[in-house]
């Protein structure tokens, strides 16, 4: 039986170890599992998540949005296609720094002659907050640009907070530019606004239904009969 | 006439009839305050939000007097602890004194809807027709929702930390079509059938004197004296009229609810194309 030759590299490899080799080895199996960066063992922040949810930062270092938004917005639809193609142009605008680059005479025109029903909210009707209290002056990032005031990531603490002191995320999730409860592109908009409205509606006119004629009926019958039980009321 | 000659009933103890004007000022207050808020963009509610101090304080009256009204809630739940029979419970409930509603209060509308019809003699109710409960329910329930939903939108910020902040929306809109759905129903059901109608006209004074006349309840709740009167508890439950110094009061109380109920309900009306919805 012919001897098997190992080739020269392998016959070195298989030379015994010195000592302080199968020292390091023990040692490297008590010492504590791997990490990704030193820097999470030192911060004073515990809840990293919850941070970056409700600040927009991890660490000292502003981080881009998250894809599902911390708190689940009725109406905004997050999906692969979520605008008709013909709508191309307002999905590439609702990501731009500047929301209103290249539109023709910009500085002649005003919010509302593009954006009328906007205008329409309690937040400007009722309490005389123009547009840009809000939204900002020039250039008008869109709403989810990273670095916008206005992304949701940042928008309850950026520009909620300058009035509603406190405000959180949840809180930011307020739908301000509410769409019209009753229309029925609310149902796949805002479906829970849409059915509380129906809902309620349907109680408040049930009850009119049975009551408005019941008294009218009432009231013409009673002047059809003779009073008993005197004048004078009861 | 009179005042000693007339021979009243019973009807309403001094703690109900206190619950019903605290409910009728902070019913009316809520609803001016509400009102004046909803039509801020008219004239009709400047003039309203005006009376409570402009649009800012309108909304601090309004979230107190609600709080006052909840609180009132809580204290009118415990009083009803103390009202309900126990020793005879769940049967009790559903007694002919009880204002919970029994099968018998859809018959008594079918057929006060066929004396109506001149097909029948006027039904005999007892002590509460059916209209009443409704009213008595739907005051109950309204509470539950205006209140639950007015404390969250009153405190935002705290709430939106249980909730999610677009509930606010929903709470918005419920707060509205309920408040829309009680006053209508009080403006126009309740004021009608306690002042206008030709049995009660100018005035039911029974909630706020206490008592009804007894040839009135004889006509309208003929099952409850018949009742009463079997049971020989009918002489136990007659008073004198009131003084009518203090039936005047009644009357100016009555009409002034009437008149600023009928003045927000016409406002409401004549000014809802001028708003934004």
């Amino acid at each position: 039986m012919k001897s098997i030759q190992f080739p020269y590299s392998v016959a070195l490899r298989l030379k015994p170890m010195p000592p302080v080799f199968y020292l390091l080895l023990v040692l490297m199996l008590a010492a504590p599992g791997p990490v990704r960066s030193q820097e999470e063992v030192i911060t004073s922040y515990r809840h990293f998540r919850e941070r970056e949810y409700s600040t927009g930062y991890y660490e000292d270092y502003e981080v881009r949005p998250l894809k599902q938004a911390p708190v689940a917005i009725p109406g905004v639809r997050i999906g692969t296609f979520p605008y008709s193609p013909s709508a191309a142009e307002v999905r590439i605008r609702t990501r731009l720094a500047d929301s209103h680059r290249g539109i023709k005479f910009y500085e002649l025109q005003q919010c509302k002659d593009c954006h009328p029903r906007n205008a329409l909210n309690n937040h400007t009707v009722r309490a005389n907050i123009t547009c840009r209290q809000c939204h900002g002056g020039e250039p008008i990032a869109s709403i989810n640009h990273y670095f916008s005031p206005m992304n949701p990531i940042r928008r309850h603490a950026y520009i909620c907070s300058k009035c509603h002191q406190g405000a959180n995320v949840s809180f930011a999730s307020y739908v301000i530019h509410e769409p019209f409860p009753a229309d029925v592109g609310t149902l796949e908009e805002f479906p829970v606004l849409f059915a509380a409205f129906w809902f309620m509606v349907a109680i408040a006119v049930g009850t009119f239904l049975v009551f408005l004629p019941h008294t009218a009926l009432w009231g013409v019958r009673e002047l059809l009969t003779k009073k008993k039980g005197g004048a004078g009321g009861s | 006439m009179d005042h000693k000659s007339r021979i009243r009933i019973l009807r309403f103890s001094p703690v109900q009839r206190l619950f019903h004007i605290l409910l009728v000022i902070s019913f009316l207050v809520q609803s001016a305050t509400g009102v004046g808020r909803m039509f801020i963009e008219t004239g009709f509610g400047r003039l309203l939000c005006y009376i409570f101090g402009g649009y800012g304080m309108a909304r601090v009256v309004h979230i107190y007097v609600g709080i006052f009204m909840i609180l009132g809630f809580g204290v009118h739940a415990v009083y009803l602890m103390f009202k309900v029979d126990w020793r005879r419970f769940p049967g009790s409930l559903f007694s002919e004194d009880s204002i919970v509603p029994r099968p018998s209060d859809i018959k008594g509308f079918f057929s006060h809807m066929q004396w109506m019809f001149g097909r029948r003699s006027f039904p005999p109710f007892d002590r509460w027709g059916f209209w009443e409960k409704f009213d008595y329910w739907a005051v109950f329930w309204g509470m539950v929702i205006i209140g639950s939903t007015g404390l969250i939108m009153a405190f935002p910020v705290q709430s939106s930390r249980y909730i999610p902040g677009w509930f606010l929306n929903v709470a918005f809109w419920i707060h509205r079509i309920e408040a829309i759905l009680a006053m209508g129903h009080v403006f126009i059901i309740h004021f009608f059938i306690a002042h206008l109608r030709r049995h009660n006209f100018p005035m039911d004074r029974a909630m706020f004197e206490g008592s009804v006349s007894i040839e009135s309840a004889r006509h309208e709740r003929a099952a409850w004296i018949q009742r009463l009167e079997k049971e020989g508890r009918l002489r136990t439950l007659m008073v004198e009229d009131a003084h009518p110094i203090r039936r005047a009061v009644y009357y100016v109380v009555g009409y002034s609810a009437m008149f600023i109920g009928l003045f927000l309900l016409f406002g409401g009306l004549l000014n809802s194309p001028d708003i934004t919805w």
